[in-house]
């Protein structure tokens, strides 16, 4: 990506509705961050206790067990040695009734009440150790005694130990992945909005058949598509009713302005004094002005509506561009210009009549906007597709056009402000680029090279057509 | 010049300006409004040339002149039409007509072509054939493609020979930009601006400067005459 693309998406990732989108999507990433490391603790934990429960449970069978085959001495002795499930140094257990308490891991008898169910204690299983959480079952032996059977809750602690000493590890990585999913929600929404956009900015630029793909997703996206779609087509249609009105306004022009050019011819025939001479014969240039863009307006309408004869034929370019610098060359040197012809030989298929019309508005333009050199060259260019394309190019050393400008001035009876004051119909450009159309090429305006002949400034058009 | 001319229009409006102007030019005029009464017209009697519309009511233009071809009538024919497009022409040409002028047009362009058949229609053209072609002192040798005026040999460029060679050929004929456009070079569009008053002046300058009898003329609102007069 060149930097200018890298500069403006930044631009446009940094506009305030991007700012607070991504900001809620962030916060709202870590905040489900920090919910799920809560409920996992929770569940844990739990898994925890109901294994502390059922070892304690477990403890206690044996030591039933131990009871119920040896008696109380058995039992005490069990619990003394820490035989089998009483071996485990989180056990503890304690035999209350007659004489001594008989203690394992134990320091003194805790006070629990009789339970079925196990419950919270707190015990100090050594001397120096500080009082550990622990869960323990209190139950009452045949013969009176109680014993209770409890295991300490130490792995409940080391688990808040990891989560602490991990907590700042979790924290940077919840921000992290909150922070990436933000970005790249953020991203893929502004890459589909700016693709959605910029079909829009080529409908905007005239070229209604643009259309965005429709995915299928049936999403918010999709219906946007489909909605700027169907704006597309209407555009389109009314694009062309408009140009269809056009055609026909001109078509019914045409006969009042002919009656307008025989009345005044008629004056002129029978016109003695030399001032209405004069005025007959301005309305005259004018008369012949408006029947030229009549004449040139019905042409676009016919050759965008693709209504004229395939007349295509393989056509020597530099031989038609050789002819009408010929023809505009007294004109030219008249009006002081330098016109040049740089031809290299190449064929091409197309119009003759249809292509010299295009050339000869390019070159009248040239002449009447551009600065006092004109070059007119054909060449053979290769494109990256491998395909040959016969070019056109007619290169001023004028004012040029605003690159912003030159679509516009492309489109029907457009002409730049400052051009406004200047003869022309404003119909050239058009007809030129609907001649390329029609042959399947392409007209564009652009900027001379600075080694060219006009010395990079100016404008340089060209007419491509296929070979 | 005078002669018999039928004009086949349904425009009122522009068929009276067409009939005022022709008649001023000493022509006599005889108007039909439809196409069956102008191919009713054409075979009944008998016109130098006929200007004929090619959209009409109850009988298209075209097929009325293929009618008249048909009929073996050789009189030149105008058409007129608001289908300018060089598809329409060729299919005007095709079906017999002598001219094709696109709507609008102007009255100039219109009577100069006129003209322009009605003396080839008699003769008055000289051949192509021909190998010199004269007018007053200026001589144009087809052959050596040499140009002289009087005395004076005159230098021409390939273009300037084939544009006097045109002038010549219709010498006192009004000869309209659009026709030298597409006589000598073969386009039937107009390129704007004064393309061609510009190379009728060069050639001009050629011929007439320093002589005494300038041959070229302009005509006012139509084109250029080449004459002695």
């Amino acid at each position: 990506m060149p930097a200018r693309t890298v500069r403006r998406a930044v631009r446009r990732g940094l506009s305030p509705t991007m700012v607070r989108l991504v900001t809620a999507i962030f916060v709202l990433q870590l905040l489900s961050s920090a919910l799920v490391i809560v409920f996992l603790r929770g569940q844990m934990l739990d898994v925890v206790r109901l294994d502390r429960e059922r070892q304690v449970t477990d403890v206690r069978d044996d030591l039933l067990a131990a009871y119920y085959d040896g008696g109380r001495e058995e039992l005490a002795e069990f619990i003394t040695a820490r035989r089998g499930s009483a071996a485990d140094p989180a056990v503890f257990v304690a035999l209350i009734g007659k004489g001594a308490p008989v203690l394992s891991n134990l320091v003194r008898v805790p006070d629990i009440p009789l339970s079925t169910k196990p419950q919270q204690v707190a015990v100090r299983r050594g001397p120096d150790q500080p009082p550990s959480e622990g869960v323990a079952l209190v139950g009452q032996l045949p013969d009176g005694e109680r014993l209770v059977v409890g295991v300490v809750s130490l792995a409940e602690r080391r688990i808040d130990l990891a989560f602490a000493s991990t907590a700042e590890l979790t924290i940077a990585v919840a921000v992290l992945m909150a922070l990436l999913s933000a970005v790249v929600v953020g991203f893929v929404i502004s890459r589909r909005t700016h693709l959605i956009a910029e079909t829009a900015a080529e409908l905007a630029s005239g070229n209604f058949g643009a259309r965005v793909p429709i995915e299928g997703t049936g999403d918010g996206f999709d219906h946007l598509r489909q909605q700027v779609n169907l704006m597309a087509e209407r555009i389109g249609e009314l694009v062309g009713q408009l140009s269809a009105v056009s055609g026909a306004l001109a078509h019914d022009l045409r006969s009042p302005v002919t009656r307008l050019s025989a009345a005044i011819d008629l004056a002129l025939a029978r016109a003695e004094e030399p001032r209405a001479i004069e005025a007959l014969q301005a309305a005259r240039a004018d008369a012949d002005a408006l029947r030229t863009m009549l004449e040139n307006a019905l042409e676009i309408s016919l050759i965008e509506g693709g209504a004229v004869e395939d007349r295509r034929r393989p056509l020597d370019l530099a031989a038609v561009a050789e002819d009408l610098v010929e023809l505009y060359d007294p004109l030219a040197e008249q009006s002081e210009v330098r016109l040049e012809a740089r031809l290299e030989p190449v064929t091409a298929s197309a119009d003759r009549e249809l292509v010299s019309r295009a050339l000869a508005n390019l070159i009248d333009n040239a002449l009447k906007y551009g600065g006092d050199a004109v070059v007119v060259s054909t060449r053979a260019v290769p494109d990256a597709d491998g395909m040959t394309w016969a070019e056109i190019a007619v290169e001023d050393n004028g004012p040029g056009i605003a690159p912003t400008d030159r679509t516009r001035v492309v489109e029907r009876f457009v002409r730049l402000d400052d051009a406004r004051t200047r003869a022309g119909g404003g119909l050239g450009l058009a007809m030129v680029s609907a001649v390329a159309r029609l042959h399947g090429g392409s007209f564009v305006l652009g900027d001379p090279v600075a080694d060219g002949p006009s010395g990079g400034k100016g404008l340089v058009a060209t007419l491509r057509l296929p070979c | 010049m005078a002669g018999r001319i039928l004009l086949v229009e349904d425009d009122p409006q522009i068929a009276d300006y067409i009939m005022s102007g022709l008649a001023e030019e000493g022509f006599t005029v005889d108007h039909a409004g439809n196409g069956r009464d102008g191919l009713f017209l054409a075979t009944d009697s008998q016109f130098d040339l006929v200007v004929l519309d090619r959209m009409l009511p109850g009988m298209d233009g075209l097929a009325l002149l293929k009618a008249m071809r048909a009929a073996e009538m050789a009189t030149p024919v105008i058409m007129l039409s608001a289908l300018a497009s060089t598809d329409d022409r060729i299919a005007g040409l095709t079906a017999g007509a002598d001219d094709y002028l696109g709507k609008p047009f102007s009255f100039g362009e219109l009577l100069a072509r006129i003209q322009a058949l009605l003396r080839r229609a008699s003769g008055a053209v000289r051949q192509v054939q021909e190998t010199t072609l004269r007018c007053a002192d200026l001589e144009l040798d087809r052959l050596t493609r040499q140009v002289r005026r009087g005395t004076r040999k005159i230098a021409l460029q390939p273009r300037e020979f084939r544009l006097l060679e045109y002038m010549l050929m219709h010498a006192g004929e009004v000869v309209t930009r659009t026709m030298l456009l597409e006589a000598v070079w073969d386009y039937h569009f107009d390129p704007g601006t004064n393309v061609i008053d510009v190379h009728i002046s060069r050639l001009r300058r050629k011929i007439d400067d320093g002589e005494e009898q300038t041959l070229f003329h302009t005509v006012r609102g139509a084109g250029y005459r080449l004459a002695a007069d």
